[in-house]
């Protein structure tokens, strides 16, 4: 009984070689089958993220695939040479695989630790290897473990509450505990960069609807507003979306301000006093930091974000033992359910073997005593059971104890003698 | 004969039961519900201080041990106050039962909020009130029943029961406003969340505080409506009557026109209504709010508030009902008739004369 996963992630692999290495979920649905041909007996289910491509196997028989195996696998299903990517891929088994995959689903492996797409991620990759045959009870009930581990490390830590990306905190920290819900606003975009759209995805996940783009290329705010389902404004009409927004996502290159806070004062009588969320994303910044001085403005730039960034590090650090100690303990006990998993087929037999001399003493008795009534009888019948389960109890408790250190061999091979247990 | 043995039993066993039931109503004090509030503000304040995954629910259940001790303390002082006036008035009419009456609202209030959104520590903002309430009902108030007429109208109930929920929507106002301007500074300030102090959004707590200050206005508006009613009936059948210039009815009415102002002007110039500005202007409504009712317990006033037992029994005797309020043990007083003013001395400040009779 193993599990292996063998695969490479942000931490060792180049984006360059991520990219050769994922699967789209046509092509992980193509290569589960080709997976199951070539290793019949072999649970797998393949996890393809943009930061990691991760292929976890498990398997009952004494022969698994080895990491060479694996690794030719993987390189086969994107027509590379092993050696081309042998170099970036991490192996992991037992007790260290579990761990990972742990980590892996409560997002404590990830590129921003506590980012909740991941376990979406781990679900789906696994309902994906249900659905072309792949899984197994090994796999089944370390993905359940996982799901679980992952529940508790949310539920028991601040971790995931803890936001560290800059455009993650400027909306789960700030714009959330301004505004009650996001789909009756409109947001501004000014400028097409990364950020912009970074923080709109963000914005979307809550509920973003109404987006409007201001470039001063208008064919790029165009390129930006048809991709978000929005509307480009010209340049010139910057002080009327400005007045129209809720909030505003700023990241141009100018070196100056485009927003003075004359500018802002002109626009402010038609805002009516609602409030206004601006996260001024540009370096050197787009709104003077006197707009943010305005009654219900409430302006951010990078360095402000940047501290609170810092500060949701520094929580999140404290909380990263406290989760690792979860992942082990959950880690340890998944395995140890596993190995005496391993020992119920000579628990049954043995359990079976003595239910046999059981019975025949019990007819014995009862013949000898006819006179019994149901209630006597089942009384008797009851008692039997009760030593049974007396005497069975010190072998099973030595089989769990064992058990907790890997599948006992020497023991189940003892018991398998001692009592005569056959096949 | 054996069917009327067992109605006669059936009869003793109800009333042994109702009277174990009053046995144990009685024991319920305000020490016992105050005190679950007390043990479920500090709970709500160590959360600023640690984390704790079964807290909440302790919380929780503290709050509801007291509304029931709560409850169960009205109810008891409902009945008590009932019997003693032979149905005569009504009963948590008194000054101090109105204040425990809103306390018990708002605690109901607190209980709802605290298990909707369960991340919010609501308990900072509204068990102190609470508390505040009780103990101006149980220190400061006047625990007499108000005078009720031997022809009691239902505009005294509409009267008493309005202004009450008036003030518990000025107090839920007042929090969402106090939360509103905590959440507004810390988001100036570029601050993220403290530990343990999670507040709603601005929007929510703007929408709360708006709703509060027009149920609240609303209220005041029929309180002050039915108190014009109750006015002009006893003027006409009892010759009796609160005068217009009575503090308390001035704070009141000076109040309800603050808040009237302040919505006409938010319908208006819509920049009124928004942000800070509101906040403020809850804090300034609650500041009314406290005079009128400090009003009603430190000044001279005819309001009903501030009537004592005496004169229903002086109504009683005029009903002749003496006889049954002597034989319950109640004492005899001198007579007065309905409509007559007497002059009676508050039990929780001796010496001071009142004037009664409104």
């Amino acid at each position: 009984m193993s599990i292996r996963v063998v695969g490479c992630s942000h931490h060792k692999a180049p984006i360059a070689v991520r990219e050769q290495l994922a699967f789209s979920s046509a092509q992980a649905r193509n290569a589960l089958g080709r997976f199951r041909q070539r290793f019949a007996d072999v649970e797998a289910v393949l996890l393809s993220t943009c930061n990691r491509v991760e292929l976890y196997t498990a398997a009952e028989t004494h022969s698994p695939p080895s990491r060479e195996e694996l690794v030719g696998f993987l390189a086969d299903c994107h027509d590379l040479a092993p050696d081309q990517i042998d170099p970036y891929l991490d192996d992991r088994s037992g007790l260290d695989a579990v761990r990972h995959l742990f980590e892996v689903a409560s997002s404590l492996d990830s590129m921003v630790v506590g980012e909740p797409q991941i376990l979406a991620q781990v679900k789906q990759a696994y309902q994906l290897a249900t659905e072309e045959g792949c899984t197994g009870p090994l796999l089944h009930a370390a993905f359940q473990a996982a799901l679980k581990t992952a529940r508790r490390v949310a539920g028991e830590t601040t971790i995931h509450k803890r936001r560290v990306s800059i455009p993650s905190v400027a909306v789960a920290d700030f714009a959330q505990q301004i505004f009650e819900r996001f789909d009756d606003k409109r947001t501004l975009v000014i400028g097409a960069g990364e950020m912009a759209e970074e923080t709109l995805r963000y914005l979307r996940a809550e509920g973003v609807q109404h987006v409007t783009v201001v470039n001063r290329s208008p064919e790029r705010a165009e390129e930006l507003a048809h991709r978000w389902n929005g509307r480009a404004l010209p340049w010139a009409e910057l002080p009327t979306a400005l007045a129209q927004a809720d909030l505003i996502i700023s990241t141009t290159g100018a070196s100056e301000p485009i927003v003075s806070a004359s500018l802002f004062r002109q626009v402010e009588a038609q805002r009516n006093g609602r409030p206004l969320f601006i996260l001024d994303l540009a370096v050197p910044r787009d709104f003077d930091p006197a707009i943010g001085d305005r009654p219900n403005v409430y302006l951010y730039s990078v360095d402000d974000l940047r501290e609170a960034c810092q500060r949701n590090r520094a929580e999140r650090d404290k909380q990263l033992p406290r989760a690792l100690r979860i992942i082990e303990q959950e880690a340890e006990r998944f395995l140890a359910d596993l190995h005496h998993r391993a020992t119920s087929p000579v628990i049954r037999r043995l359990h079976d073997q003595w239910q046999k001399p059981k019975e025949e003493e019990l007819r014995r008795l009862f013949n000898k005593l006819p006179q019994l009534d149901d209630h006597a009888r089942d009384e008797i019948r009851q008692a039997f059971d009760r030593l049974l389960n007396k005497l069975l109890h010190p072998p099973l408790a030595s089989l769990r104890d064992e058990a907790r250190h890997g599948v006992p061999h020497a023991l189940l091979d003892a018991l398998a003698r001692l009592f005569r247990l056959e096949d | 004969m054996q069917g009327y043995g067992t109605v006669f039993r059936l009869r003793h066993l109800a009333n042994s039961h109702g009277a174990r039931r009053r046995a144990m109503l009685s024991r319920v004090t305000v020490l016992c519900f105050a005190g679950s509030y007390i043990v479920a503000f500090a709970l709500e304040l160590s959360r600023l201080v640690f984390r704790s995954s079964l807290r909440g629910l302790v919380m929780l259940g503290f709050t509801a041990a007291g509304l029931v001790a709560h409850t169960a303390f009205l109810f008891y002082q409902a009945e008590r106050i009932n019997a003693q006036l032979h149905g005569v008035g009504l009963p948590l009419s008194s000054t101090q039962h109105w204040y425990l009456t809103a306390a018990w609202l708002l605690a109901a209030m607190y209980l709802f909020l605290a298990i909707s959104h369960p991340q919010v520590q609501f308990g900072l903002f509204f068990l102190p009130l609470v508390l505040a309430l009780i103990g101006v009902g149980h220190y400061l108030a006047d625990p007499n029943p108000a005078a009720s007429p031997p022809d009691p109208t239902v505009w005294g109930l509409i009267h008493g029961i309005s202004l009450m929920l008036a003030t518990v929507a000025v107090l839920v106002a007042l929090v969402a406003g106090l939360m509103y301007l905590g959440q507004a500074q810390r988001l100036k300030r570029k601050a993220i969340p403290p530990r343990g102090l999670y507040l709603p959004s601005l929007e929510w707590l703007q929408r709360a505080n708006g709703r509060g200050l027009n149920v609240g206005m609303a209220m005041l508006a029929v309180g002050i409506v039915s108190g014009m009613v109750l006015n002009v009936i006893y003027a006409e059948r009892h010759q009796r009557f609160v005068p217009w210039t009575d503090p308390v009815i001035v704070s009141t009415v000076g109040m309800f026109a603050w808040l009237a102002g302040c919505r006409l002007a938010g319908w208006a110039y819509r920049p009124a209504r928004e942000g800070r500005k509101v906040a403020y202007l809850t804090v300034v409504s609650f500041v009314f709010l406290v005079l009128a009712l400090a009003v009603g317990l430190l000044l001279e006033t005819r309001h009903s508030g501030q009537r004592s037992v005496r004169p229903i029994l002086q109504w009683h005797a005029a009903a002749g009902l003496e006889e049954r309020a002597s034989a319950r043990g109640v004492p005899a007083i001198g007579l007065a008739g309905p409509g007559t003013t007497a002059e009676v001395v508050s039990p929780k400040r001796p010496g001071s004369p009142r004037r009664i009779g409104s």
